[in-house]
């Protein structure tokens, strides 16, 4: 016997959507008379409701709602005058923090209303903290409510074993860790390369969707490979000018320097770019990359050299050659397009 | 003969690294607060490292271990950055403002003669 009576958490992720379209399935499934089917759709904000941030929240909360019901009626079909949509926000009036929190507020929501079963989604993720899945599900089980996971195709993070890309993914994978296990080890020796391709098929298997974030390309990221190599000579060429001007300037017994905190806007996209940009920014002894929100640098320079250096954006010229290639290369310095600033310590 | 530049070669290189390691522990001496000196607490690793490790690798001459030692520095090179920024990035968490000479004028002449002594 289906349940009749669920509650659906909803948070924005990219499985809401197929989650409530499984809640309806159920409810309605084995011909039931539609009145008697009470669909409950709750989003959990972790946040009082009076302060700042929880207002967005609610906000934020009231719009899902919304879409999450109009799925309901659409996916109940002709059923949807019948069937009985509750909407609500719990946790506006309590301050929720974990796992257990979620559970205790659910279980409140379920006995108030009389409902049988939770469907969770499996993406579920409130606020913006950690996975909440499995906790949640313990904790449910904790306070003896019922609960579902709906099956839901998942796209975006967790891609099936062969799907686009992941072939090219898995490939290059084994090569990289093949070519790793094989300059440790003994190319000529085949005990060597046997176990070598074991360990490369393991590691590429298990790993090849969390080391990289898009596809490699057969063109494209050996150029890069390539590139990456031509920038490591420029860098090291960089860091020994860099450590040489902040030898000098430590040894001088005035000790002239003159740190300052600078904000620049770093033309590189997010993630492995970034990554490199703010790395030999760091790397080169005079500036120190202290925080990176997308592409917004805040680095912390010894010297007048050293910043203007930083804003010269040498660095930052080799780093867009390095990934899209030499035309991107030559940009306007984060000077002339102005962003670069010296900021103060406040703004931290 | 190259025996002889070689071997030459890897005196100079340990002295520089020997070098910039002296200068980058008077810096973390001699710098006024945690961000300053996280810069030149990388010298150690950078040059410092990187120009013992090249000797290490020159005395080695051609073989396997060469190549570790290759890919050791390389390494370093992306463990130095992540470590010093996470330093940096838990001081301004901690809200640790950084020290600038304007901002407290003489105080902070005296402050950085404090350093020197």
């Amino acid at each position: 016997m289906a349940d009749r009576r669920v509650l659906v958490p909803l948070s924005e992720s990219v499985t809401v959507r197929q989650t409530v379209s499984y809640a309806v399935q159920t409810a309605l499934a084995d011909d039931v008379d539609p009145a008697e089917v009470q669909i409950h759709l709750v989003v959990a904000v972790p946040y009082e409701a009076d302060l700042p941030e929880g207002q967005d929240k609610i906000e934020f909360a009231t719009s899902l709602l919304e879409r999450a019901a109009a799925w309901v009626r659409e996916d109940a079909g002709s059923h949807s005058h019948s069937l009985t949509i509750e909407t609500e926000i719990v946790g506006d009036q309590e301050y929720l923090f974990g796992p257990r929190d979620y559970a205790k507020a659910f279980a409140a929501y379920a006995d108030e209303h009389d409902l049988e079963c939770v469907i969770l989604d499996p993406e579920y993720q409130p606020g913006a903290t950690a996975p909440m899945l499995q906790p949640l599900e313990r904790e449910l089980d904790r306070v003896g409510l019922r609960y579902d996971e709906a099956p839901v195709e998942r796209s975006a993070r967790h891609e099936r074993l062969v799907g686009p890309g992941s072939r090219s993914r898995l490939f290059a994978m084994f090569l990289i860790s093949y070519g790793f296990y094989l300059t440790l080890g003994d190319p000529t020796y085949t005990f060597d390369l046997v176990t070598g391709a074991a360990v490369a098929g393991i590691v590429a298997v298990t790993l090849s969707h969390v080391t990289f974030t898009t596809a490699p390309t057969l063109v494209g990221s050996p150029l890069r490979v390539v590139r990456f190599t031509l920038y490591i000579p420029y860098l090291i060429w960089e860091i020994i000018r860099a450590n040489l001007a902040i030898s000098l300037v430590i040894l001088r017994p005035s000790m002239p320097i003159d740190p300052k905190l600078t904000r620049v806007n770093a033309r590189v996209r997010s993630g492995l770019p970034l990554l490199a940009l703010a790395n030999s920014i760091t790397l080169t002894p005079g500036t120190l990359t202290v925080r990176a929100n997308n592409q917004q640098l805040i680095v912390h320079s010894l010297t007048q050299v050293a910043r203007d250096d930083l804003f010269e954006g040498s660095l930052e010229r080799a780093v867009r050659f390095v990934f899209y290639g030499r035309e991107a290369a030559a940009t306007a310095t984060p000077k002339e397009r102005g962003d670069a600033e010296v900021i103060g310590g406040e703004e931290l | 003969m190259i025996e002889t530049i070689r071997f030459w070669a890897i005196v100079v290189l340990v002295v520089l690294g020997l070098f910039f390691t002296f200068v980058s522990a008077v810096g973390v001496l001699r710098l006024p607060d945690v961000y300053a000196r996280s810069h030149t607490a990388s010298q150690t690793d950078t040059l410092g490292a990187g120009m013992a490790l090249a000797a290490v690798a020159l005395a080695l001459g051609w073989q396997n271990a060469t190549i570790y030692t290759v890919l050791l520095l390389f390494f370093v090179f992306i463990t130095n950055p992540t470590a010093a920024h996470a330093i940096a990035r838990s001081a301004a968490e901690t809200g640790i403002e950084p020290w600038t000479p304007e901002e407290d004028g003489n105080t902070g002449q005296s402050q950085t003669e404090g350093e020197n002594r």
